[in-house]
């Protein structure tokens, strides 16, 4: 098939699916009592149309990209890491520390900030790569478990002062809340054309770039996916599954850090404004993996599909404005991701039946 | 539908001189590759039909379209005279057609008679069946105890099953896919034998595919033969001999000698009718190769080993002794043979060289310098080549591109700090496919999509561009055909001839006996034996293989 036929292929798929996720919410929302067409107009506004959304709609797609890119690597090597949205909040915790407890004021804090992130992310997955390479513990299992012990831990850091817990002076009358980021160690949020997003966007976009890239093109990149395909075959060839599966670990979690880091610094207020909070992950972990899973683990590919999953959570806001019921509203959301997956779904499903008859072919 | 019914019910049938079956311009393309082209094919009752080729020659997937696997992309099936379409496997179940394929797919927990009533509809009724089967196994001489667990069976026995669960629907006509690649020669007669049965008493149509010359030969009425997905030759076999056969395969000459390991079963009838052939081709044979490789091996005398394994174990999981005190020394030039029965440790001693499997004891040394085992790569870097016995476990990565697998070890040296370049990778690929005859579309093209012979290819040409000082080849020309078999053969020789220590591990004797300057016999674990090729012939390892210590 030519690359023409391929692309038009997609978005046929996408396209159809997505018709069919509208008409089905479309008759839900009419069936509870709602007018569907002022539902979809809303997701339009929310997500790009109305002022200052498609800034929001970046903001929120930057750190899902992030997400997406470190679970592409992990992809890479073969490994399954679903821990991401324990990972972000342990980047977001480490850089909450490091701004409130070690570093001062300043533009290098503020990417020492993002650098303490990513670190708080990849040692809460080196943590599932210890097990997994030293005892052999499955890291679907153990990176999925380590989210609800950051969530505890978190939680437990937000209770004291001398972690994360603010001073009582600033945190008011609340509780489990840190510091708010002082004015100048924020990540700078320039306005464009009415729309104002931090500049981690372009952090993400080039960390897209260079991750194509040290895939595709590099060394380390080679060996990692040969590893991903034929543990044996990488081994023979002298390839360490514990040195590349470890280290692919640890960045899929740094960038999970990353992602969280960045949401703490740079604003929004879905994302705590400048503020830890329980709850602050707010599914961009999960969401996260979901991008890597639309874009079939693949870096490129995935700068579109978290824009598109960034539009659904921000269109999302704009429909519950319309009267609709949350819970209905929900189930759009829901109706539409799956429209998002599905295509891949397809693909990959068709790919492999082809693969197979072909291999069997060539026996 | 119900006129096929009918027809497959009833004894008489059409007019029998007509073909039972007949394919007419069956094209099928995979991607780039033409895997049928134009094929024209008619098999008639009572007649065994033989479609020889090599691997990839086309003849599988002809065999696919006939039952319905694949759906060729033009062409016409008649079955009996009248046009058909077959979309999946139930339709040419319908119309009578049944495959015996190369891969069983029988359930190993269950009896004989279970595995045949599988797929059954209705009631199931023990007695029915096991009556069935008593009646089919004793009409066509295929003795087997219904009762028996398929698990516990040979290969041979096993084939027995699929053969019967096949005739038990009572097809008018019967493909067997490649069926002695996992007989003894005895089994494989009495295939043979039961083939014969079924056609001449019955008036069933057989299609035999095969890559071996000698059993079409011995067992077939009419052979067409396939090359590059056409046909190239088709004749009665009265008018066939092996020498022009294996040529209309092949396209060219090829030495007989090494085509013995491909043809499997012992070639009685070549021995008896062409005494004078065997001379020749013994006189060619000294004349070129092997006559070249002993000279050099003499002129280069090397007593420093290369390669030596020292007291060597390796335990499995519970404690199973899968390498037992191995002591193995290889010099330059030479090529040694590891004889033996299948599973008495080749594939340990091939994973320890490959850096897959740490040992319990003992070392490997490499040009006086101990290795570190199962360290990844570390064999690989000492200057140890493997061509794995199954490519598929260590040896490739089908969902890479063939220049990716043709740089897995080295990747360093198409790369400049750690980027690797494009066109130099391109390049060293595109000459290396030259370079060694690899048939794919390009160095960009999936490894999967290459045929098994080609997929080897690649594997020979990455460990040779290695410049290895040891080459470990195990099984290397397993599953491969009479063309690739010679050309495996002659690199053999070529790379122990420019001065790498090769060891060989087979369990085809006849390979072993050609190429190897020095014999050894492993038998559970531990080398029983060590001969010089002098020494060697059947009877002697036979006797070593068997275990049994003079």
């Amino acid at each position: 098939m030519t690359r023409g036929a391929r692309v038009a292929e997609w978005v046929v798929l996408y396209a159809l699916s997505i018709v069919v996720a509208l008409a089905i919410s479309s008759v839900i929302v009419e069936a509870t009592g709602g007018d569907w067409w002022p539902v979809l107009e809303a997701l339009i506004d929310g997500s790009i149309k109305a002022p200052g959304r498609w800034g929001e709609t970046l903001g929120i797609a930057a750190p899902l990209l992030l997400v997406a890119l470190g679970t592409v690597i992990s992809a890479k090597a073969g490994l399954i890491n679903i821990g991401q949205e324990g990972q972000l909040l342990m980047g977001a915790a480490f850089a909450v520390f490091f701004s409130f407890r070690i570093g001062g004021p300043g533009p290098l804090n503020v990417l020492l900030l993002l650098l303490f992130g990513a670190l708080g992310g990849a040692v809460w997955a080196s943590a599932a790569g210890l097990l997994r390479y030293w005892r052999g513990v499955p890291e679907v299992l153990s990176t999925l478990l380590l989210v609800f012990v950051a969530v505890q831990a978190v939680g437990y850091g937000l209770k004291w002062q001398w972690l994360l817990l603010a001073d009582e002076a600033s945190r008011g009358n609340r509780n489990l809340v840190s510091e708010q980021l002082a004015k100048n160690n924020r990540i700078p949020r320039p306005d464009i054309f009415g729309n104002e997003f931090p500049i981690t966007v372009y952090v993400a976009l080039a960390l897209a770039l260079a991750v194509a890239y040290g895939l595709a093109r590099t060394v380390w990149g080679f060996r990692l996916r040969m590893l991903g395909h034929n543990p044996r075959a990488a081994q023979r060839s002298g390839v360490s599954s514990t040195v590349y599966g470890a280290t692919a670990l640890a960045i899929g979690g740094a960038f999970a850090g990353l992602a969280g880091a960045a949401m703490f610094a740079g604003g929004g207020f879905s994302f705590g404004n400048y503020r830890l909070v329980p709850g602050f992950s707010d599914n961009i972990g999960w969401t996260g993996l979901l991008v890597a899973l639309m874009a079939r683990e693949r870096a490129l590919p995935a700068v579109v599909a978290a824009f598109v999953f960034a539009m659904l959570r921000t269109g999302a806001g704009f429909v519950n404005s319309t009267g609709v019921e949350s819970r209905i509203t929900d189930v759009v959301q829901g109706l539409l991701v799956l429209a998002l997956l599905a295509p891949p779904a397809v693909v990959f499903l068709r790919d492999r039946h082809r693969a197979r008859a072909a291999a069997t072919e060539r026996v | 539908m119900t006129d096929a019914t009918t027809e497959m019910t009833g004894s008489g049938g059409p007019d029998p001189s007509e073909p039972a079956v007949e394919l007419a311009g069956i094209t099928k393309r995979f991607g780039g590759i033409l895997a049928c082209d134009q094929v024209d094919l008619a098999l008639r009752r009572g007649r065994v039909h033989g479609i020889l080729g090599e691997n990839g020659a086309g003849k599988s997937t002809l065999m696919k379209v006939l039952i319905g696997l694949v759906l060729p992309d033009a062409g016409s099936i008649r079955i009996d005279g009248q046009l058909r379409a077959i979309h999946d496997p139930l339709a040419a179940a319908a119309l009578g057609i049944a495959m015996v394929h190369q891969h069983f797919s029988l359930v190993d927990q269950l009896t004989v008679w279970e595995n045949v009533a599988l797929g059954e509809e209705g009631r199931l009724r023990s007695t029915g069946v096991r009556d069935r089967v008593a009646a089919i196994s004793e009409q066509y001489g295929l003795e087997i105890d219904p009762d028996a667990r398929v698990g516990e069976l040979t290969a041979g026995l096993r084939q027995r099953v699929e053969i019967i669960k096949c005739l038990r629907r009572d097809p008018h006509i019967l493909v067997f896919d490649e069926p002695t690649s996992v007989l003894t020669p005895e089994e494989s007669e009495q295939l043979f034998s039961t083939l014969r049965e079924v056609v001449a008493a019955e008036g069933r149509a057989v299609v035999l595919v095969s890559h071996k010359l000698d059993e079409v030969l011995h067992a077939t009425d009419e052979i067409t033969i396939m090359r590059q997905g056409r046909v190239v030759d088709r004749r009665p076999t009265g008018e066939a001999d092996a020498r022009s056969l294996a040529r209309a395969m092949v396209g060219r000459e090829v030495s007989l000698r090494s085509e013995r390991a491909a043809f499997g079963i012992a070639d009685i009838e070549e021995a008896a009718d062409s005494g004078t052939a065997a001379e020749i081709e013994e006189a060619e044979r000294e004349s070129d190769t092997g006559a070249e490789h002993r000279q050099s091996a003499e002129t280069t005398p090397s007593n420093e080993p290369v390669l030596r394994i020292e007291g060597v174990s390796v335990r499995g999981r519970g404690g199973a002794r899968l390498l037992d005190d191995i002591s193995l020394d290889l010099r330059a030039g030479e090529i040694v043979g590891v004889a033996g029965v299948e599973g008495n440790g080749q594939r340990t001693l091939g994973d320890l060289l490959s850096s897959l499997i740490p040992v319990d004891a003992g070392r490997v040394v490499v040009n006086d310098s101990a290795v570190r085992t199962s360290a990844p790569g570390a064999m690989a870097k000492a200057g140890i080549g493997v061509i794995p016995e199954d490519r598929h476990d260590s040896g490739v990565v089908l969902d890479m591109t063939v220049a990716e697998n043709l740089l897995m070890v080295d990747p360093h040296r198409v790369a400049r700090h750690g980027v690797m370049d494009k066109g130099q990778v391109t390049e060293t690929a595109q000459r290396m496919i030259e370079e060694f005859d690899i048939g794919c579309s390009g160095p960009d093209a999936p490894l999967w999509s290459l045929s098994g012979g080609n997929q080897q290819r690649v594997v020979l040409a990455r460990e040779l561009a290695a410049e290895p000082d040891v080459l470990v080849a195990a099984q290397p020309t397993r599953g491969l055909d009479v063309g690739a078999i010679e050309y495996m053969t002659d690199r053999l020789r070529q790379t122990a001839a420019d001065g790498v220590a090769v060891l060989l591990i087979s369990s085809e004797l006849e390979e072993i006996l050609e190429l190897s300057d020095r014999i050894v016999v492993m038998s559970r674990g531990r080398i029983v034996g060590e001969l010089s090729q002098a020494d060697a012939n059947l009877e002697t390892l036979g006797l070593l293989m068997g275990g049994s210590t003079e």
